[in-house]
């Protein structure tokens, strides 16, 4: 069956549907890589993307430009990355615990808003392909092959990826990076130094969850157009898994990423062709790819040796 | 360590206030309880001691008075209590302004004992006449009127004055709307094209059913094969579900559209959108839409309230019914301009008829009863319900625009027609988690609720150890067929929605749609009415042409809306040129399916708001006829004990198809919902992977 699809329709249906998923997981990903290297771990990430889901969405469902609606779930984000770092850095709650609380916050209250300023669930015109078109008639998204993987993409999939070595840049090569990934791994070393760590993990967890802000509109506003309460649908948590998957490196969350959705996409393909797998197993295949990847025992290793410990001055 | 108490304790109420929002919020978005009117049983009689009126404002030489007027709705409602109120300004303005009549009214008295408090205060301050503008008002004015013997009281739609009962100071009216009715009904046959017109009725009482009863029998003197679609919403104010009404109708393919009471506005707004020609009753409803609301017939209280005015500074306090007439120009048939003159010649010919008698419409009403059943099968019986309180518990939310949804409209739907006080609805969301979901439906037992649905086959476990504890609480979950028989339980339903019938529907549907004879298909997991639903729609694919391919793909997960619509991008690329699929996570399937321009079959709620050109059919879950079950009978003292199954046959499914089908595809599927309805179809679902 399905004999007249050519292998290389299946290969790029994957490839095209694999980087349009790994969007939302990339910025919340790179985010909580952020907060993770400065030792908070933020499992609230499901939370933050669901309320910049739906400010994302209303922004533009009020206005109708896509811009407002990322400004706002920047904004958002940048907010409820604050309010976790009171919890979770000057209060100095458990992180885990705090994570979840965050989470039921952004699910209870996006749900809340939704019904009360929307009502029903309704479509936008968000970010749509750019496709780089020269001609009215030439594009290069039409190009064979190469068009479809490249350049038949909304700019907020471009700005996922070019987020990555970006994020890689600033980690590995500026002082604020430095004292990132420091504050993560040697807080009291940091200390020492005379820098403030609660600073550097106050702007760590705020700059991640502004992205996970804008991987919720990602969603909403440009792969989707449309606000559904609870539409992330546990993105967050696999943004959180990803981050272990990467070894807490911004190229190592770029493969999961790509490897997770990849899979994912290849899943429906399976389906489709009618192979002879039952469908729970396609299904499964993503998520038993990342418990192996995640128990591969030379990982822990690279995890900051702070991560979760809240930093208290001057105890030892 | 005492800030992590302290912060505990604060995410512990910030989680409670995440988790638990629904279930704090009973049916926020509820409008309010609207009292309906009932019907008078004085209804019936023919007016005959009705005093014939000038139609004309005749107030030059009255002295001084005072009115107040009770109304249902608004001065605004550009409906029934606006005409009224405009006639008396106009009285105001002609006697000499506020000094020589003075107004003052009290809005939205949808709830009778206000209405009555209201009666006697207006009457104890000495208003000289006080109106109840409603058939409702009624036996509170009876009770009143006697303790004010020289003030004079009015009510209408009505002809009793109480002169039986011995009051001598009431006054009765009504508009025989049945008139109009019959010219813009007649008119209406003459415009449409269709030869479909819809009907946007309120309750079925009153001055509506006059106006409706009327409007059909003129459509059919016109065209007797003119098809009159007539619904009740059930409500006077429910702006949505009359505008929701409006677009069923245009959806059956009517093209000129009327219907009464304060809630029509809504139906205006649908049908100018639509372009879909309005034909307005009460007041005059054309400043909504100049273009569309293309005649009317006016009510003009002047004369009759003029003359009742005169009469109580005569000293007669009461003791007349009046009637508005075509003939006493109490009734203004008000055409547009644009209209065909022809149509409009012929339609002012039939109301001429009318005035001078030659036509009587009750008359024709009466013969032409049996030849509408049309406007019987459009009713809705709702049996007498105790007050019942109903909690339901969720996976997913109110606003799913499936499973969840499609269930909750369907109790919002009873709330809506039983009252808020008399329908309690409470629910869960988000209950994914079902341990968590165990634990609400034992906070609602003890709390007392009727009845509590577990929307949910996997909800099914906890269900069987909670019943037993409470035997006289009704419990109920689906998708399942097992109610406990087995393990002795007698206070649990079970609720299967046959999902195999509306799919091979749908199927038969897409296997004409398709040109590429390849369809796609994007389910949750292969399970409960999913799995239903894809055994139906392949069969009924198959069922036209075997050689179709039906790719089928499940995402795993009931709310993955980015994997969804990943799913639909794969089947695109795959070859499928018509989408289908179910669960909450469709959203964004149909997103994918709008922006490539291919036909979506939806199942469970109505999508089409979504994507109005892509959603061309619905396999619609209609919950009342099942929830309406579990109710008698747990009010009857059975609390479970039944397995309740939707199918076509039982309205519990119900199909829609939009008017952009191809005619030979709608019929194709209309021959499959017969014949799975009397039997002849036998659903079989093939083997998969």
């Amino acid at each position: 069956m399905n004999d007249q699809l050519t292998l290389m329709t299946i290969v790029l249906g994957i490839i095209h549907s694999g980087i349009r998923l790994a969007t939302p997981y990339l910025y919340a990903a790179i985010g909580e890589t952020f907060s993770q290297r400065s030792g908070v771990l933020n499992l609230g990430v499901e939370g933050v993307m669901l309320m910049g889901s739906f400010f994302g969405f209303y922004a533009v469902y009020q206005t109708g430009n896509p811009w407002l609606g990322l400004l706002a779930a920047l904004v958002v984000g940048l907010l409820m990355g604050l309010i976790m770092g009171v919890v979770s850095i000057t209060l100095k709650a458990e992180q885990g615990i705090s994570g979840i609380g965050m989470y039921m916050f952004g699910l209870g209250l996006s749900s809340l808003l939704f019904k009360t300023m929307v009502g029903s669930v309704e479509g936008v015109e968000g970010f749509s392909e750019l496709r780089f078109c020269v001609t009215d008639t030439l594009c290069l998204a039409d190009v064979p092959i190469l068009g479809d993987i490249f350049f038949n993409h909304s700019i907020v999939t471009y700005g996922a990826f070019a987020l990555v070595p970006l994020a890689w840049w600033i980690l590995n090569k500026t002082t604020w990076g430095l004292k990132v990934r420091a504050a993560g791994q040697n807080p009291e070393a940091v200390d020492s130094l005379g820098v403030n760590v609660d600073a550097v993990r106050y702007v760590s967890v705020m700059v991640g969850s502004a992205l996970a802000g804008v991987a919720g509109a990602s969603l909403s506003i440009s792969l989707l157009g449309i606000f559904q309460e609870n539409m992330t649908n546990g993105m967050g948590f696999t943004a959180v898994a990803l981050v272990y998957f990467g070894s807490w490196r911004p190229y190592g969350v770029l493969v999961g990423a790509l490897l997770f959705s990849g899979v994912n996409a290849l899943q429906l393909w399976v389906q489709v062709l009618k192979l002879n797998i039952p469908s729970d197993v396609a299904v499964m295949l993503p998520y038993l790819l990342t418990i192996v990847a995640l128990a591969l025992p030379f990982r822990r290793s690279m995890q900051p040796a702070a991560l979760t410990k809240p930093f208290e001055r001057g105890e030892n | 360590m005492k800030k992590v108490g302290l912060l505990i304790l604060l995410l512990l109420m910030l989680v409670a206030c995440g988790g638990g929002d629904a279930a704090d919020e009973p049916a926020a978005a509820q409008p309010a309880p609207v009292a309906e009117a009932t019907a008078v049983p004085e209804e019936a009689a023919p007016a005959e001691e009705a005093v014939e009126v000038s139609a004309e404002v005749d107030v030059a030489d009255i002295e001084a008075v005072r009115i107040a007027i009770v109304m249902p709705s608004t001065v605004t409602d550009l409906a029934w209590s606006q005409a009224l109120y405009d006639a008396l300004v106009r009285i105001q303005t002609e006697a000499g302004g506020e000094d020589m009549v003075e107004i003052a009214y009290t809005e939205n008295m949808f709830n009778v004992t206000d209405a009555a408090a209201a009666i006697r205060d207006y009457a104890a301050d000495g208003f000289n006449l006080v109106i109840a503008h409603g058939t409702q008002y009624g036996t509170s004015l009876f009770e009143i009127a006697p303790d004010f013997p020289e003030t004079s009281f009015a009510w209408g739609t009505a002809v009793d004055t109480g002169s039986e009962m011995g009051l001598e100071n009431i006054f009765a009216y009504e508009a025989r709307a049945e008139e109009g009715g019959y010219v813009n009904g007649y008119l209406a046959s003459l415009l449409s094209e269709s030869g479909i017109l819809g009907v946007v009725g309120p309750v079925e009482a009153g001055d509506a059913k006059l106006y409706i009863d009327g409007f059909v029998a003129g459509a059919i003197a016109a065209n007797p094969d003119v098809k009159v679609n007539v619904s009740y919403t059930g409500s006077f104010g429910d702006t949505a579900l009359a505008a929701e009404a409006a677009n069923t109708h245009i959806a059956a393919g009517a093209d000129v559209l009327t219907g009464s009471a304060q809630q029509v506005v809504g139906a205006i707004g649908a049908a100018k959108e639509k372009g879909v020609i309005w034909m307005g009753t009460q007041a005059d409803q054309s400043p909504i839409s100049e273009e569309t609301v293309v005649a009317s017939q006016l009510y003009n209280w002047d004369g009759v309230f003029s003359d009742i005015i005169k009469k109580h500074q005569a000293g007669i306090y009461g003791g007349t019914a009046y009637a508005l007439t075509l003939a006493n120009g109490g009734l203004v048939m008000s055409f547009s301009d644009a209209l065909d003159a022809d149509a409009v010649a012929a339609a002012m010919a039939e109301g001429d008829a009318i005035a001078a008698g030659d036509i009587d419409v009750n008359a024709v009403v009466a013969g032409e009863q049996t030849a509408v059943p049309a406007a019987e099968e459009a009713e809705m019986v709702y049996p007498e319900l105790e007050p019942v309180r109903i909690a339901l518990v969720i996976p997913s939310t109110t606003t799913d625009l499936a499973w969840s949804q499609s269930i909750y409209d369907s109790l919002a739907a009873l709330q809506d027609h039983y009252g808020a006080d008399n329908f309690e609805i409470a629910f869960s969301e988000n209950m994914f988690n079902v341990t968590d979901a165990a634990a609400a439906i034992r906070d609602y037992a003890d709390d007392g609720f009727n009845l509590i649905i577990a929307h949910g086959a996997q909800y099914g476990t906890s269900l069987f150890e909670i019943a037993p504890d409470f035997p006289e609480t009704s419990f109920a979950w689906g998708t399942s067929t097992n109610f406990g028989a087995d393990e002795g339980l007698t206070n649990v339903f079970s609720y299967d929605p046959r999902l195999e019938q509306g799919g091979y529907v749908s199927g038969v549907l897409a296997a004409y749609l398709t040109e590429s004879g390849v369809i796609g298909l994007v389910g949750p997991v292969d399970a409960g009415d999913a799995k239903l639903q894809v055994d139906g729609f392949v069969a009924g694919v198959h069922a036209v042409d075997p050689d179709i391919n039906v790719n089928i793909s499940f995402t795993g997960s009931f709310g993955d809306t980015a994997l969804a619509a990943e799913a639909a991008n794969t089947h695109l690329a795959a070859g499928a040129d018509v989408l289908t699929g179910s669960a909450q996570q469709v959203v964004g399937a149909i997103g994918v399916a709008k922006d490539a321009g291919v036909p979506w079959l939806g199942v469970q709620a109505d999508q089409s708001s979504l994507a109005p050109d892509s959603v061309v059919a619905t396999v619609f879950y209609n919950w009342i006829p099942t929830l309406l079950e579990m109710i008698t009978s747990n009010q009857s003292g059975v609390y479970g004990g039944k397995s309740i199954q939707m199918t076509l046959a039982n309205g519990g499914q119900q199909m829609i198809y939009a008017d952009s089908l191809p005619a030979e595809a709608v019929e194709a599927a209309m021959a499959a919902e017969a014949g799975i309805i009397d039997g002849s179809i036998e659903i079989v679902a093939e083997p998969r992977n």
